[in-house]
């Protein structure tokens, strides 16, 4: 009840990444009415604050990680990623004249972030005015006339104290004045060069004694602090009190915090500094430092002009928080009082203001504590002249602003209250004044005044409220289109799955061409996805092809390795296409197992359209509540309805130069350029010689054939072949599905001679022959089907394509009911026996196989081989 | 490339390896460019990337012997760059050399050397391999040279003696002289058409050559095996020596010869040294302990004014080339050094000291008056580090310049610095609370008191004494001394602290004697001599006072003590006290103890 509410007032909004700005990069720094703000991001905005608009936007080569304004010099210095810190004077004509090298609006991001504003030219940042080229840069501080940067080395940070170069001026190396090796921490082993973005940067503070020449505000950095001198000294020692040195603080990513006094920094040109003698380390926080601050515990006497703060913060990334003030023990002695505390993390950013508050933003909000000790006697002469000690436990207050990546506490404090300039992760530039008034509430007495108060309050707590309405309107919004999704998924569903038989209301069909891709000729399958339903098919369909290639396409112990591809199908109306072709082969190594096996399906994944809606992110809610996210959806959920699947086999994948067909390379793999380079660079051998084309050479061909009944082949062909032989109809049947089936048809071939992928010749024969010996009735009328090639596998991959046809065939003339012919059963007998001799000696010979050594194998597969032909040889009568 | 025929693949190949080569080419080119400083710095960042990205495309294709020279140049071009970038070594250039040597092996289907071996097994058999390979060797050897560098300043010398070893064996006996087996290393020559490198490799091994030579002679003379200093800084100053180097060199050639008690040829290299350069410092500061050895106090302070005045001058660094420099390969010197001169403010203490020990008090005043308004002054756009750590800390400056100006006879401007001081410091003085308030009233001693409050008091009551305000200065010199404190700073020792109480209570006596109260004084005096027995200069006040009051019997007994602890040895004179508190002792010295002496010795023993 009692805390302040924030007056919220948003000045304008500025772009930001998917998923938010992160905390760490982003600056925001005023100036009288000017706001300095980076987003973390290549740009650099200038805003003024009255007049309500953008000035302008400046872009540097890389990300912006820091910005430091000298006030008095009107000078900003910008800490450019990977590149170095640049030096931009504010002065009206400069910006004028580099106004003329604007170009246009090519940025989007000038434009995509602003509301009702006029788009401001983007001024491309010289790179002349790079005044400290450093690529390992990640931090630096401006103080007095000294710039102090901290870099990132191969095993340690490196602080260097430079002159402080002025804009216009030539880029000096010769700045450099100090340099120190700050202790062996360990940064962020560093994988390609530097270029992951840390995560933490490190902090800096000035700290100057009280009395020093340079004032707050004068020509310090927007971060410059002046401690009480009993706090100095106790701190940094009586040499930096004797000297009035100012000192840098310095926050690592690690936790370590310590300080240098810069008057010692300054090294001669030859000898680095001693880090043991110059680095004085005061705590470790054992968590990124995100914040090092100072304020005011104590309240002042009223004449004094500069705040001297007498109590050192600092904040660590989870919450963990330092705070020192000098103190005396009973014997009069000074001492340190150093107290821990742990506050809600993680803290994005922090400020401390000029009385005794620290503010640090969460995700969940912004949060003040009070390092005044309550209760304890404020004026100094009843406390025994010790200073009133830190508070045993801090009570945060949260503010109710979430998400708040950078905080710049305003110079102009109205009395007591305090104005915060903030930027939220949205990329919303406001100003929160918190009024200490309010913090007494009497709700009897509502004076006129008062009721003002509230519905000020009230308006404003409207305004934070909003950001977090339009998040859970955003969220219904999602479930209600995802449930749209879902009734649509289910009408296809059930269309495709209710139509058993006829044409199916979406159908895939496959078809294989040879195809010419760079310097190679690929077999390609073409897929035909047609939607003759009346639903569209909308966004989170996929098209899922799986390609099953048998590397060994004849035995059938291997298993087939799959490939799926997955492709989205993003609108697809009643009656429209889809085509995709895919490549099968050869591969890189020359081979087309086929073989290959391809099946369409349709996949719709739940989780891409209803898991997103189920789990919606909501920034504003602290962890997940139960009611979120009932469903866990497994990874691969989704509905999959299968298509149709498509068998590419040794008919459909043969060529056939010798019928004019066109066809370019016969031989072999592709030939990468690099391959072909690093293959002259071999020495010249003559030819490839490969054991296919030496088989070809001296191996007689491979031969098998297969014998079918004229009557039933004729039955299965039907009307189609009238008016050719049955050789020349069962060739065309066989090659059916090739793309030389024309050819073949017009010029009425028995027999051809085709190419398989791999470049061997396969040779196919029709004859038609009679049979005796089989049938009482006399000689049965057959075709013989004869496949020669000089490849044994291809042989065999031919021969099975066309068993696998005939198989096909006599299923369907069995189910007409088609009956066989008289046969002579003994001879059948005979002949099973036969082979079934020959199949026990097969199953011998292999497993003698496995346990052979390599010299009688070889012997034991020449066996096995002739079993096989001999298998073949007295060749199958399909009846 | 798509339309190209399988007969065009062999021009492709020259073609290809010609652009890895031309822009290897033109990326050195770019490097060695000279123009502005800092763009020139950029273009060569620039190129490194461009060399990082070569690399990777060359080491993306397996390894082959025909690309391996050029590949390897390139990693030599791109460890030049990248140690000239960051301006030293690191360990992470060895993991390149790894790559390089591993992609030897790769060519010859021995990588199982990279799992068994550590580097210095890769090069093993990488050397080997490039035995059958001599077209590769100029390339190995010029990445030998980068690894040996790198070894060089990481102090492996073992796996570096191994290395050079191995290069030279087939030129001569193996030896374990680093010297001798740089000098016999002779890397082959590259051909005229090769890849262009930012180094060639006979220039790598003359550097490392002189590196070697100067680490192991500064080495030999920070650890005194001075003749072999000797002959390595020879050997340095006679090979590739850049000037300022060969200051260097010359310099730490003098401190070799002094040490060795040849201060007239130490004398002709430092004018030799002084002679060559811009960097002065290092002679300078050499001469001024060479001048303090032979006892010519002028020319040292002298030496030390020039030094201070050199070092004032703030020496733009000159652009350095992007080679594998000398400078490179040696670590900075620190201050244990012979090399090390420190700061301008370093050497206006060691000025403002020597004159305030040798006697110069009037010269000594006014060089710590000017080191103070260097140090303090913060309008002054020049920074300038106070003396400490290797000199006193910053409060024991303000109390030698007190000290100082005291001795000068300037007693005002003593109690000025001193009142500095202590406003300067008030803030970190102990707070008294009430009780402790009322205890101070009565015992007039604060309880606490850091150790050099209680020496400003001693100063600023001596300095009153010059201004002849006697009471003012016995209520300074009881401020002063204070039970033992702990030592804050740790400037002070215990043994300081004693005698500085010592020190106040004795000038508290002699301000009492001068007024005339004696018995004050003896009451001082004995318990100076309570405090510290061994201290002779309270006895003697203690027995010339006991002499005044004609307390003989006293006397005769402190004389016996004295006279029995004069002929002990002495041994705990080493002591080494502040300047401040060695001055301060020098102004309480009894004038007459000599004849004092011998007062005794005639009519003594009574």
């Amino acid at each position: 009840m009692a805390d302040p509410r924030p007056r919220v007032e948003y000045l304008a909004g500025f772009c930001y990444p998917l998923g938010g700005l992160a905390a760490g990069k982003p600056r925001v720094l005023c100036h009288g009415a000017e706001i300095f703000l980076s987003t973390g991001r290549e740009l650099v905005y200038v805003y003024d604050r009255e007049g309500r608009l953008l000035i302008a936007v400046y872009k540097f080569p890389g990300q912006v990680w820091h910005l430091e304004l000298l006030a008095l010099h009107k000078v900003l210095y910008v800490l450019c990623a990977q590149s170095g810190i640049y030096c931009l004077s504010l002065d009206q004509t400069t910006r004028s004249v580099s106004r003329d090298k604007e170009d246009g609006g090519d940025d989007q991001d000038s434009d995509d972030g602003q509301v009702g504003e006029p788009p401001v030219p983007v001024i491309h940042v010289d790179p002349e005015s790079c005044v400290l080229p450093d690529a390992s840069l990640h931090a630096f501080t401006v103080l007095d006339d000294a710039l102090i940067t901290l870099a990132l080395g191969p095993t340690q940070w490196k602080m260097q104290l430079f002159e402080r170069p002025s804009p216009g001026e030539d880029p000096r190396p010769r700045g450099q004045i100090g340099e120190v090796d700050l202790s062996t921490c360990t940064p962020p082993a560093e994988s390609q060069g530097a270029s992951a973005a840390p995560c933490f940067l490190p902090v800096l503070c000035c700290a100057s004694p009280p009395g020093s020449r340079t004032p707050l505000g004068h020509s310090w950095s927007s971060e410059g602090v002046m401690l009480e001198g009993a706090l100095f000294g106790l701190l940094f020692g009586a040499d930096a009190a004797l000297l009035e040195s100012p000192v840098v603080l310095c926050g690592l990513p690690d936790g370590q915090l310590c300080c240098v006094i810069i008057k010692t920094l300054v090294t001669s040109t030859s000898a680095l500094g001693d880090p043991k003698a110059l680095v004085k380390i005061l705590h470790h926080l054992e968590e990124p430092v995100v914040f090092i601050g100072a304020l005011r515990t104590e309240p002042l006497a009223e004449e004094v002009e500069d705040i001297h703060c007498d109590c050192l913060v600092a904040l660590g990334h989870h919450g963990r928080t330092l705070a020192i003030k000098a103190s005396w023990d009973e014997a009069g002695h000074l001492v340190p009082e150093l107290r821990e505390y742990s506050l809600p993390g993680p803290v994005l950013c922090a400020a401390c203001d000029r009385s005794s508050h620290v503010y640090h933003s969460t995700s969940t909000g912004l949060c003040v504590v009070d390092l005044a000790q309550e209760g304890s006697p404020l004026d100094p002469t009843e406390s025994d002249g010790a200073p009133g000690s830190l508070p045993p436990l801090l009570y945060p207050d949260n503010l109710g602003i979430c998400s708040l990546v950078t905080l710049c506490v305003s110079s102009s404090v109205p009395e007591g209250g305090a104005e915060l300039l903030a930027l939220s992760a949205k990329g919303r530039l406001m100003i929160c004044r918190l009024d200490p008034h309010d913090e007494a509430p009497q709700p009897s007495r509502v004076t006129s005044a008062k009721a003002g108060q509230k519905i000020k309050q009230l308006l404003s707590g409207i305004g934070t409220v909003s950001e977090r309405v339009s998040s859970l309107k955003k969220a219904v919004d999602q479930r209600d289109k995802a449930l749209t999704c879902l009734n649509e998924v289910m009408n296809v569903s059930c269309a495709l799955l209710s139509s058993r038989e006829g044409p199916r209301p979406i159908s895939c069909t496959i078809s294989t061409t040879w195809s010419r891709l760079q310097l190679q000729d690929v077999l390609v399958a073409t897929c035909l996805l047609e939607n003759s339903s009346g639903f569209s098919l909308d966004r989170g369909w996929a098209l899922c092809i799986q390609v099953l290639r048998s590397s060994q396409a004849l035995d059938l112990d291997s298993a087939g390795s799959a490939v799926t591809y997955t492709i989205p199908v993003d609108q697809l109306g009643p009656g429209g296409r889809r085509e995709v072709t895919l490549p099968l082969g050869p591969g890189e190594d020359g081979a087309l197992d086929l073989p290959v096996t391809v099946s369409c399906a349709l996949f719709y994944s739940l989780r891409e359209v209803v898991g997103r809606a189920l789990t919606p992110r909501d920034p504003f809610k602290d962890p997940p509540s139960a009611e979120c996210t009932p469903i866990v959806l497994p990874e691969q959920d989704g509905v999959c309805l299968p298509l149709s699947e498509h068998t590419v086999d040794m008919l459909q994948g043969l060529r056939f130069p010798s019928l004019g067909v066109p066809y370019t390379q016969a031989l072999g793999p592709a030939r990468d350029p690099i391959h072909t380079f690093l293959g002259t660079c071999r020495v010249p051998g003559s030819q490839p010689a490969g054991p296919e084309s030496l088989r070809a050479k001296y191996l007689p061909p491979s031969v098998a054939t297969i014998k079918v009944s004229a009557e039933l082949l004729r039955a299965a062909l039907g009307d189609s072949h009238a008016g050719v032989s049955l050789g020349c109809a069962t060739l065309q049947w066989l090659l059916a599905e090739n793309a030389a089936t024309d050819i073949v048809k017009a010029q009425a071939l028995s027999s051809v001679q085709g190419v398989a992928p791999d470049g061997t010749d396969v040779h196919l024969i029709i004859r038609e022959v009679a049979v005796t010996d089989l049938c009482p009735a006399g000689p049965v009328q057959a075709v013989e089907i004869q496949v020669e090639s000089s490849s044994l596998a291809n042989l065999c991959r031919a021969h099975h394509a066309i068993v696998g046809r005939l198989q096909r065939l006599v299923v369907e003339q069995a189910a007409r009911g088609s009956s066989p012919p008289d046969l002579r059963l003994q001879y059948l007998h005979q002949m099973q026996a036969n082979h079934e001799m020959l199949l026990r000696e097969v199953q011998t010979l292999r497993d003698r196989l496995c346990t052979e050594d390599e010299a009688s194998s070889c012997a034991t597969a020449q066996r096995l081989l002739q079993v096989y032909r001999r298998l073949r040889s007295p060749s199958l009568l399909l009846l | 490339m798509a339309h190209q025929t399988p007969l065009g693949s062999s021009a492709s190949h020259v073609s290809c390896l010609d652009l890895w080569r031309e822009k290897n080419d033109q990326l050195v080119r770019q490097a060695k460019v000279t123009r502005l400083p800092l763009r020139r710095q950029q273009l060569a960042q620039d190129a490194l990337e461009g060399l990082r990205g070569l690399l990777c495309s060359l080491q993306g294709l397996p390894a082959t012997v025909s690309v391996l020279p050029l590949e390897l140049t390139v990693i030599c071009n791109f460890i030049t760059l990248r140690a000239n970038l960051a301006r030293g070594f690191t360990e992470d250039l060895a993991q390149d050399i790894q790559q390089g040597l591993e992609r030897v092996l790769e060519t010859q289907g021995q990588l199982e050397a990279r799992l068994e071996h550590e580097l210095w097994g890769l090069w093993d058999a990488a050397l080997r391999v490039s035995s059958l390979l001599p077209e590769l060797l100029p390339a190995l050897h010029h990445l030998a040279g980068l690894q040996a560098a790198l070894w060089l300043t990481t102090n492996r010398f073992g796996d570096l003696t191994l290395l050079l070893q191995t290069l030279t064996v087939s030129q001569s006996s193996a030896s374990e002289d680093m010297l001798l087996l740089l000098k016999s290393w002779r890397p082959p020559t590259e051909e005229s058409d090769a890849p262009l490198t930012l180094q060639n490799a006979q220039g790598l091994r003359d550097v490392l050559l002189t590196a070697f030579a100067c680490r192991q002679g500064l080495q030999e003379l920070i650890t005194g095996s001075l003749p072999k200093a000797l002959s390595s800084l020879h050997e340095a100053a006679s090979g590739l020596c850049p000037r300022s180097l060969l200051v260097q060199v010359y310099t730490a050639l003098g401190t070799c010869l002094r040490k060795m008690g040849s201060p007239q040829r130490a004398l002709l290299y430092l004018v030799a040294a002084l002679k060559e350069g811009s960097t002065w410092g290092p002679p300078l500061l050499e001469a001024s302990r060479l001048y303090q050895q032979l006892g010519n106090i002028a020319a040292e302070i002298e030496s030390l004014e020039l030094l201070v005045e050199a070092l004032s001058i703030t020496r733009i660094p000159e652009a350095h080339q992007l080679l594998i420099e000398v400078e490179l390969l040696l670590p900075r010197p620190d201050p244990a050094s012979p090399l090390h001169c420190g700061t301008q403010s370093q050497a206006k203490y060691l000025l403002a000291s020597r004159c305030l020990q040798t006697g110069r008090a009037a010269d000594a005043a006014e060089h710590y008056l000017d080191l103070l308004a260097l140090l303090l002054d913060g309008s002054e756009p020049k920074f300038s580090p106070p003396p400490c750590p290797p000199g006193p800390c910053v409060p024991e400056l303000f109390l030698e310049a007190a000290a100082a100006l005291i001795q000068a006879g300037r007693a005002q401007d003593a109690l000025t610095v001193c009142e500095e001081l202590l406003s300067r410091t008030s803030f970190l003085l102990p707070k008294r609370p009430r009780l402790w308030e009322d205890a101070r009233r009565r015992t007039k001693e604060s309880p606490h008191c850091s150790p050099w409050v209680s020496a400003t008091h001693l100063l600023q009551g001596q300095a009153w004494v010059q201004l002849g305000a006697q009471k003012e200065a016995i209520s300074e010199y009881s401020r002063s001394p204070g039970p033992a404190s702990i030592c804050e700073q740790g400037c002070t020792s215990d043994m300081a602290l004693q005698q500085l109480q010592t020190a106040a209570l004795i000038s508290r006596g002699l301000e009492w004697v001068a007024l005339g109260q004696d018995t004050k004084a003896l009451q001082d005096f004995l318990l100076s001599v309570q405090m510290c027995p061994g201290n002779q200069d309270a006895s003697y006040h203690l027995l010339q006072t006991l002499r005044r009051l004609d307390r003989r019997d006293e006397a005769t007994a402190l004389w016996r003590r004295l006279e029995a602890q004069t002929e002990l040895p002495q041994e705990n004179t080493a002591w080494s006290l502040p300047l401040y508190l060695e001055t301060c002792l020098g102004w309480i010295c009894p004038p007459d103890r000599e004849t004092l002496r011998e007062e005794f010795q005639t009519s003594g023993d009574l």
